[in-house]
C-alpha cells in the first residue's frame, strides 16, 4: 500500500508540474495508476564461460569467465480485454575475470504492447517491443547506448511444446564509431516441458548486419584483410595485453541455444545453457577470403533465477 | 502411367517396401509411435470425444482402485486416485480436473438440485465448472459451494488452500459455522486457507497464489470446449525464465 501511496504522489507531483488543474489530473492519474499491475522484482545471477570474446577468427579468440546479475521491475497495464502494455525497468553488472576492460554496468527500459485474439489454449500472442539501454564499461570505446525494437509472437503448439518468434533491429550507439553497429536479427524459440518444473528449450537466431571483431596485429595480411574489409577501425581498449584492433564488419551470424530451465517452486529457477555463434564476414576484401574472418563462439552459462 | 501394367489389382503388392509398410500399419506401429509422440511433445487439448474421460495420465493413477489408461471411464460416483508420482487430467460431464500426485478425490453421485459434488480426500486439484451449474466440493478442513468456477483446492488434515481462480464460491470452514466468506473473483484475486483449528470467526484467512497456472486453466477449460474468461495468462505464475537480449 505504501508503494502505492508513493506513486500516487509522483502523479500528484506530475501533475501540479504540468501547471493544470491538479484534481483533475489527479484523478486521472490515480484511475491509470489503479489500472497497472504491478508483476514484482525479478533478479537473474550468472556465471558464464565464453571461449571467444574477442570475437575474433581462431588464433585471436580469447576466452573469459562472466559473473553476471540483472535485476528487473515491471507491470502490466490492461488496454483492453485483448489487448495490454507491459514495461519494466532493468539494471545489471557483468565482471569479466580477465579482459576486465569488458566489464560493464547497464540500465534500461522496455515497453511491450501486446494483442491476444482470445483466452483459448492455443491461441497466439502477437506482440510489439522497443527496448533501450544505457551501457558504461571499464574501458571507454564501447561505452554508449544500445536500443532495440521489433516484433514477436508467441504461441503454444501442444501442452508440452511452445514456439517463439521474433525480429528485432539492433543498433548501438557507442563512443567509438566503431561500436555504432546495426543489425537485424531473426530469431525462434522452442520451449518443451517435462513435468511441471522442467522444460527443455532450443533457439535459433539469424543476425545480419554489423558486428565488432578485435584482432590482434600478430598476422600482417589478414590484418590487411581486415583493414580493408571494415567499415570501421580502432584500436580495441578493453583489451591491453597486446595491441589489438577492433573492426566494424558486415557479416552473417547463426546463434544456437540448448537449454535446460529447472524450477523450484513458481519464485525460483536454474537455467543452464550451451550457446554457439558462428559468424561470417559478407564481403570479404583481399587479401582476406571469408574463412580468414570466420569466427566461432561458444558459452557456457549457469544462472540463478528468482521473483520477489 | 496409363499403361495397363501400371495398374495393378487391389492385393497385389510388388514392391516389398509397401508390404512393410501396410504390416506395419495393421500391427498398429504407427499408432503407438504416435501415442509415444503424443507423451513426449504432448498434444493440442481439444474438447474430448464423447466416451473419453481423461486426457492425459501419467504415473501411477487409479480410478475405483483399477490402473488408469486414457480408456478408462470416470463417472460420478468414481474415485480417483494418484500416487506421488502420478498426475491425471480428466473430465466428467461439464467439468474438468487436474489432479497432481498423492491425492484422492470421490466424484459423488450428486444431491439433487446439484449437478457435481466432488469430496478432496487429500491431496491438490485444480477445477473448472459449467456455467451456472451449482456444485459443492468438500474437503477435509471446508465445504464450498461455488457457481461457474475455476477453483484450485489442496487439502491436508490441517488446513485446505482453496484459490477462487475465477467465478463466486461460498466458502464456510468444516469446524466453526461461523467462518464462512464468498468469493466473488476475476483472476485469482482472493487465496484463502481454511483451518481445521481455529477461533470462532477466525479459521478462513488470507493466502498467496501457490501451485497452479492460467496455462493449466485453459488447458482443461478447452477440454470442455470452454475458454477462460481471462485473455491473457498471468506469466508471474510460472517459474521465472532468462531472457537472451
Amino acid at each position: 500500500m505504501r508503494r502505492g501511496e508513493t506513486i500516487r504522489s509522483v502523479a500528484l507531483g506530475l501533475a501540479l508540474s504540468a501547471g493544470a488543474p491538479a484534481s483533475a489530473h489527479a484523478a486521472g492519474y490515480s484511475e491509470f495508476l489503479d489500472s497497472v499491475q504491478f508483476r514484482g522484482f525479478r533478479a537473474e545471477a550468472s556465471y558464464t564461460t565464453d571461449s571467444n570474446v574477442t570475437r575474433a577468427p581462431a588464433g585471436d579468440a580469447l576466452s573469459d569467465r562472466i559473473l553476471g546479475v540483472r535485476v528487473s521491475a515491471g507491470g502490466v497495464i490492461p488496454l483492453s480485454t485483448r489487448t495490454r502494455v507491459a514495461v519494466q525497468g532493468f539494471a545489471g553488472i557483468q565482471k569479466f575475470g580477465t579482459y576486465t576492460g569488458l566489464s560493464n554496468n547497464f540500465i534500461g527500459t522496455q515497453g511491450d504492447f501486446f494483442f491476444r485474439s482470445s483466452g483459448e489454449f492455443t491461441a497466439a500472442t502477437y506482440g510489439a517491443f522497443v527496448r533501450t539501454a544505457k551501457e558504461e564499461y571499464e574501458s571507454t570505446l564501447r561505452d554508449g547506448y544500445r536500443h532495440a525494437f521489433g516484433v514477436t509472437v508467441q504461441k503454444p503448439l501442444t501442452d508440452r511444446v511452445q514456439l517463439f518468434g521474433g525480429l528485432t533491429r539492433n543498433i548501438s550507439d557507442g563512443k567509438s564509431t566503431v561500436f555504432d553497429a546495426r543489425n537485424t536479427a531473426l530469431r525462434g524459440n522452442a520451449d518443451w516441458t517435462l513435468g511441471r518444473w522442467n522444460t527443455v528449450y532450443l533457439g535459433a537466431e539469424y543476425r545480419t548486419g554489423d558486428s565488432v571483431s578485435t584482432v590482434s596485429r600478430n598476422d600482417p595480411i589478414r590484418t590487411l584483410g581486415f583493414v580493408n574489409t571494415a567499415s570501421a577501425i580502432i584500436q580495441d581498449d578493453a583489451f591491453n595485453d597486446t595491441p589489438r584492433d577492433a573492426y566494424r564488419l558486415k557479416a552473417h551470424t547463426v546463434i544456437a541455444t540448448l537449454g535446460y530451465n529447472r524450477a523450484f517452486g513458481e519464485r525460483h529457477a536454474v537455467d543452464i545453457s550451451l550457446r554457439r555463434a558462428q559468424s561470417s564476414v559478407q564481403n570479404a576484401v583481399a587479401p582476406a577470403s571469408g574463412s580468414d574472418l570466420r569466427y566461432t563462439a561458444n558459452q557456457i552459462s549457469v544462472a540463478y533465477l528468482g521473483r520477489f | 502411367m496409363g499403361g495397363s501394367a501400371a495398374v495393378r489389382a487391389w492385393g497385389e503388392l510388388d514392391d516389398p517396401r509397401r508390404r512393410v509398410l501396410i504390416q506395419a500399419l495393421a500391427a498398429g506401429i504407427f499408432s503407438s509411435a504416435g501415442n509415444a509422440a503424443a507423451q513426449l511433445l504432448g498434444r493440442t487439448p481439444a474438447r474430448l470425444p464423447s466416451g473419453q474421460s481423461i486426457y492425459r495420465v501419467s504415473g501411477s493413477v487409479t480410478v475405483n482402485t483399477q490402473q488408469a489408461t486414457l480408456q478408462t471411464r470416470i463417472v460420478p460416483g468414481d474415485t480417483v486416485e494418484t500416487a506421488p508420482n502420478g498426475e491425471v487430467i480428466f473430465a466428467v460431464a461439464e467439468e474438468a480436473f487436474l489432479l497432481r500426485g498423492g491425492s484422492r478425490m470421490v466424484i459423488e453421485k450428486p444431491p439433487s438440485g446439484l449437478t457435481t459434488a466432488l469430496r478432496l480426500v487429500t491431496g491438490k486439484v485444480l477445477s473448472v465448472f459449467g456455467r451456472g451449474r451449482p456444485t459443492r466440493i468438500v474437503t477435509a478442513t471446508s465445504t464450498i459451494g461455488i457457481r461457474g468456477t475455476g477453483a484450485y483446492a489442496e487439502t491436508d488434515p490441517e488446513q485446505t488452500y482453496f484459490c477462487t481462480c475465477y467465478g463466486v464460491a461460498d466458502i464456510a470452514a468444516n469446524s466453526d459455522p461461523s467462518s464462512r466468506e464468498t468469493v466473488s473473483a476475476k483472476h485469482h484475486d482472493k487465496p484463502l486457507y481454511i483451518l481445521a483449528k481455529g477461533k470462532a470467526g477466525e479459521a478462513i484467512r488470507r493466502a498467496p497464489f501457490i501451485n497452479h497456472t492460467d496455462q493449466e486453466l485453459a488447458l482443461i477449460e478447452s477440454l470442455v470446449g470452454r475458454t477462460p474468461p481471462f485473455v491473457f495468462p498471468v506469466d508471474t505464475y510460472n517459474a521465472p525464465r532468462r531472457d537472451y537480449p
